[in-house]
């Protein structure tokens, strides 16, 4: 049974047809990529999934519940969680404080007023240890390095705990062994964590995708193992144009 | 327990100690003089009540005068109801009134007011807030559209002439009767009770900046997109910190009708609701604390210095504030932050943080 099942999902933009027919289901623990040219619609999909954007026609199914109407924080308390392109930490927190906003699975306002900003609890400290970010708990996080950032920004991921996670290029302007590293801790998550990831970068595809879509002008390519599309003549035509 | 905290927690000790036994001590005693000051805390509620959703949560409410007169016409009614004994109160007369308006009855009880300045202004603020924050308004609009309110709302007051007194407001109240307690408002208990509800509303205002509630409004504050795709239901959060703070500003609103002994519809000024922004600024809009210590100082300074320069002083709170935006945005709570900061400065760190592409722990990667 498959964790999302997307159908004929469709949105317009003033007369574009950004999305248009997508269909494509996800299994629990899967790693798919999203590849296609600029404009293809890869991210506008994943804003269509986590509720940025509101889809003009189809549906998407998570766990089977319909969630193509529901607000953002809605399908956020569902399991589905977003990365997005620039690194988005709360600058003016600190480390702990940011981890303790991302640890959401009580989000209601009476659960928020009657407990501390903060609890040191055994989780967080794994968490924390894990990125090795532990001496830097007290640090607002605008202090940080770039390196340090992306670390606290996973580790955010990591103490959110969503089911399904959406990336938006989560490699963008690392070094090579910074995403040989960030590969490595995708396929370490992908054991609990089914993961949809729109990425330019080949090698990296390579390392972590499960499966791989490719999109164009809004609707499904091709779709398959890296070994099909790299032979798929359709996909060579479109990203190299004859 | 976080260093933040403890320090809160000396701060309102030290602040709690100035107020109920310093102030007392300094004016030996004088119930005059500490009817003077009374109204000070009074008025250090309505700030620290808007360093709340402003400070805390980035909503500046610039119609934060209008809960404040809300809570005072409340007191104001209840008291003018007292002082008329069975007839009704003397301008409804002279607006040809004859008999007393529906909305009045009720405030014949004083739990009655009490609960109604209270609740009411906080009912108001929700209802507001739920517009504008289910629309996702923020930023700047917010001001706009409080301010609007906070307009419409004092001329609303000033044109129902036969229910609220008009442009004179309501004058000629009676004393309060608390639980029996004729309270006089220049006495020393008097002081005391204004100043428990300014100690009381700052623990309230720390206690919730405190709890995730309020961190999770500075997030808000920070990156309010991001915050929703955590699971938080952003305008809720904004919903109830707005509640929480134009319910304070109605209770200062109560008290502040006491001190005077009238409410008038000045109190629901634009100038009044920009006043209560600078004292929060100049305090610092970020903690509570100093936005009520803001509004105690700027208020002693113009009570010294209007005796001095009768017009010219709202040029001078108008040059403080500027000074305050330009040289200071945090306030003098930035000022002692940044001061505590370079005090503590340790030498620098020999340990260096890991970079990115450390090997992670082995157990976690398995």
């Amino acid at each position: 049974m498959s964790q999302l099942q997307v159908r004929d999902l469709q949105v317009t933009f003033g007369g574009l047809r950004a999305v248009d027919g997508m269909d494509f289901d996800v299994a629990q623990g899967e790693i798919l990529c999203l590849l296609g040219p600029n404009g293809a619609g890869k991210s506008t999909t994943l804003d269509l999934i986590c509720g940025k954007t509101q889809p003009t026609g189809g549906s998407i199914r998570f766990q089977d519940t319909e969630i193509s109407r529901m607000l953002e924080f809605q399908r956020a308390r569902l399991g589905i969680g977003r990365k997005f392109q620039v690194p988005s930490v709360y600058k003016e927190l600190t480390v702990a404080e940011n981890l303790s906003v991302a640890r959401s699975m009580k989000p209601g306002i009476w659960h928020a007023l009657t407990h501390p900003a903060i609890r040191r609890s055994s989780k967080m400290q794994d968490i924390l240890d894990l990125v090795g970010l532990q001496d830097k708990m007290g640090e607002p996080a605008g202090n940080l390095s770039h390196g340090e950032t992306q670390w606290l920004e996973i580790a955010m991921l990591i103490a959110q705990d969503s089911r399904l996670i959406l990336m938006d290029e989560p490699t963008a302007g690392m070094t090579i062994q910074e995403t040989e590293r960030t590969a490595r801790i995708f396929r370490s998550l992908s054991a609990n964590h089914t993961l949809i990831v729109v990425e330019h970068d080949m090698s990296f595809v390579r390392t972590v995708a499960d499966r791989i879509i490719v999109m164009n002008q809004g609707s499904k390519l091709a779709e398959g193992t890296i070994q099909e599309i790299e032979a798929n003549e359709a996909v060579k035509t479109a990203y190299l144009g004859h | 327990m976080n260093t933040r905290l403890s320090y809160d927690i000396i701060g309102l000790t030290l602040f709690a100690g100035v107020i109920l036994f310093g102030v007392p001590a300094l004016f030996s005693y004088d119930g005059f003089e500490l009817n003077t000051f009374s109204r000070y805390l009074s008025l250090a509620i309505v700030s620290m009540a808007l360093a709340l959703s402003w400070g805390t949560a980035g909503l500046l409410n610039l119609g934060q005068a209008a809960t404040f007169g809300m809570g005072s016409y409340a007191m104001a009614m209840h008291l003018k109801l007292k002082a008329s004994g069975d007839g009704l109160p003397d301008f409804m007369g002279w607006n040809n009134v004859e008999t007393l308006p529906l909305i009045w009855g009720p405030f014949q009880s004083l739990t009655f007011t009490l609960l109604a300045g209270l609740l009411i202004p906080a009912a108001v603020g929700g209802l507001i807030a739920i517009f504008m924050f289910r629309a996702r308004i923020a930023g700047v609009f917010v001001a706009i559209i409080t301010l609007a309110f906070l307009v419409a709302f004092q001329l609303l007051v000033i044109e129902q002439q036969g229910l609220t007194g008009g442009q004179n407001g309501l004058t000629g109240l009676a004393q309060l009767v608390l639980f029996g307690w004729k309270i006089d408002i220049y006495s020393v208990s008097f002081y005391y009770m204004v100043g428990g509800c300014l100690v009381a509303a700052l623990i309230f205002g720390l206690y919730l900046t405190h709890s995730k509630f309020g961190l999770v409004l500075r997030a808000i504050r920070e990156d309010a997109e991001r915050t929703r795709y955590f699971g938080y239901n952003v305008a809720n959060y904004q919903t109830v910190i707005f509640c929480i703070s134009a319910g304070l500003a109605g209770w200062a609103g109560m008290l502040y009708a006491l001190v005077l002994e009238f409410a008038s519809p000045t109190y629901m000024s634009v100038s009044f609701s920009l006043a209560i922004v600078i004292w929060c600024a100049v305090g610092g809009r970020e903690s509570v604390l100093a936005a009520a210590v803001g509004a105690i100082l700027v208020n002693l300074a113009e009570g010294r210095l209007s005796d001095v320069f009768v017009e010219g002083w709202h040029m001078i709170l108008g040059v403080m504030f500027l000074v305050v935006v330009m040289f200071m945005p945090r306030g003098i709570y930035g000022l002692l932050v940044d001061a505590g900061r370079v005090l503590r400065r340790k030498p620098a760190s020999t340990k260096e943080a890991l970079p990115f592409d450390t090997p992670l722990n082995p157990k976690q990667e398995s």
